[in-house]
């Protein structure tokens, strides 16, 4: 098993696919920064804000690192489906069901890395966006709480993506269906009954790392659905996986 | 050490996809030691049978066998069986020889072997270039690299000769001839003809039904009728005709 997760983990870093999209997630989580502070520099002298706040939206914002972590690991995924590589991962690896756990491991490995390079970022922006400001960083239990909700979205992120891209197989429709149930259709759901919107898997990790959204499920329950949408996802990714045929 | 007596078994195996049938009730044996021919016009079924016989479709009717199991539930079936298939391709953005190592790596195989292999097929001088910058030939070569990687007792090519210049299969007969030297059992698929006539002991005929099995010299009299038109005349009557002959 474990030549096999290494092979996956392997597999996950070929190519360029990994550091652009994190290059562009690191601009964007570095420009929404910005676009933040741009705002809390007017608000703190009025008292409209306090360093605290903004200090844990500083670390928030990283967030958006787990979009990218699901990506990686989707395009994995698919890619293999594309080229016709499964094939000979599954000739290789004793099994669909371990090739899956080992997939779904690796995806997981690789989101822990996402999540300690994000969790780093995500500590250090309030020191390096608030520079020259006047103000302080001022670090609470609750900036240390959304910390740990952000770089746990990001796990989570790699293994739902790994999980879809298992289920849907081809990389356009995979990437289409994750982009869309995470800007549209959980956004509008929530927004239009945000009584069912909030069990939405996008939801559930607004609140783990404590968005401020109204209405959001506690972080523990969100984190118990969370984690049934990812059993969900493996259970049906791997359903498929084991029973259709390969490309 | 190889294993003695018959290495694949075929029985009954039928695919139907929707209402087309792309084999049916296919049944031969593949011996060891051996070099075995799969022939057929395009679409005759060989890729489909021999994906079934590797647990990658499953059969409609029938069921395969590699050294007597199901692949799925044969020991160490990666280490024992290479393969190189239409339809398998290099993992995406790498190189020949990371390509290989990744595999090589799932199989726990060291990465010494990666060198020997692309030594062996002739592609240690271009193993750091991007797969996708190489030609056919270097495709079929780097394909075939990779089924030798676990050093395999028996080998499953698809179309082996495709894409291959006139110096690459020249070279790839005396490959295959010399890895059949070695003990090695060697199925093949082609429908190239003269090429097949001139490489392999045994050859199969399959026209979505099992048309011939069995030598070669058989099949063309000892050389006295090219295999070329024994293929025809067996694949253009109907297998019906066939078995009431």
């Amino acid at each position: 098993m474990r030549n096999l997760v290494k092979a996956e983990w392997l597999k996950i870093w070929n190519g360029r696919v990994w550091w652009i999209l994190s290059g562009f997630a690191l601009l964007m989580c570095a420009m929404a920064c910005a676009g933040f502070l741009a705002e809390a520099k007017k608000q703190l002298p009025r008292g409209q804000t306090t360093p605290e706040v903004v200090t844990t939206t500083l670390v928030n914002v990283w967030f958006m690192v787990e979009l990218v972590a699901a990506l990686v690991a989707m395009i994995a995924v698919t890619r293999e489906f594309g080229n016709g590589a499964i094939n000979r991962s599954v000739l290789l690896s004793g099994g669909r069901r371990r090739l899956q756990v080992a997939k779904l491991i690796a995806a997981t490995a690789a989101g822990a890395v996402f999540a300690a390079a994000t969790g780093v970022l995500a500590a250090a922006s309030p020191w390096v966006f608030l520079i020259g400001t006047g103000y302080r960083p001022a670090w609470t239990a609750e900036t240390t709480w959304t910390l740990l909700g952000v770089m746990a979205v990001v796990v989570a992120g790699a293994v739902w993506g790994s999980a879809l891209g298992l289920l849907i197989r081809n990389q356009v429709a995979a990437v289409v269906t994750m982009l869309l149930s995470t800007w549209l259709v959980s956004e509008s759901l929530f927004r239009l009954v945000p009584a069912v919107g909030k069990f939405t898997v996008d939801e559930a990790m607004a609140a783990v790392y404590h968005d401020v959204k109204p209405e959001l499920l506690s972080p523990p329950v969100a984190l118990a659905v969370l984690a049934g949408w990812l059993a969900l996802a493996a259970f049906a990714g791997g359903r498929q996986f084991l029973h259709r045929d390969l490309p | 050490m190889m294993s003695a007596g018959t290495v694949v078994r075929f029985d009954g195996l039928t695919k139907r996809f929707g209402p087309m049938t792309a084999v049916e009730d296919v049944s031969f044996e593949v011996r060891s030691g051996r070099i075995v021919g799969l022939l057929g016009r395009n679409g005759a079924g060989k890729t489909t049978t021999l994906r079934m016989l590797l647990g990658l479709t499953r059969p409609t009717a029938g069921h395969a066998t590699l050294f007597g199991h199901a692949y799925s539930d044969l020991p160490d079936a990666a280490r024992r069986i290479g393969v190189s298939i239409d339809g398998i391709g290099p993992l995406t953005a790498v190189t020949g020889r990371r390509d290989l190592r990744v595999w090589a790596s799932q199989m726990g195989v060291p990465a010494t072997r990666v060198e020997e292999v692309l030594d062996r097929v002739g592609l240690a001088d271009s193993a750091n270039k991007q797969i996708k910058n190489y030609s056919q030939g270097m495709r079929q070569r780097h394909a075939l690299a990779t089924a030798l990687l676990a050093d395999p007792e028996l080998i499953v090519l698809d179309e082996p000769a495709n894409g291959l210049d006139p110096d690459g299969i020249r070279w790839l007969r005396t490959f295959l001839r010399s890895l059949a030297d070695e003990g090695r059992t060697i199925l093949l698929s082609s429908h190239l003809l003269a090429e097949v006539e001139q490489t392999v002991d045994d050859v199969v005929i399959l026209q979505q039904t099992l048309r011939y099995c069995g030598p070669l010299d058989e099949l063309t009299e000892d050389g006295q009728v090219s295999l070329e038109a024994r293929f025809f005349q067996l694949v253009d009557t109907p297998a019906r005709e066939q078995a009431h002959a």
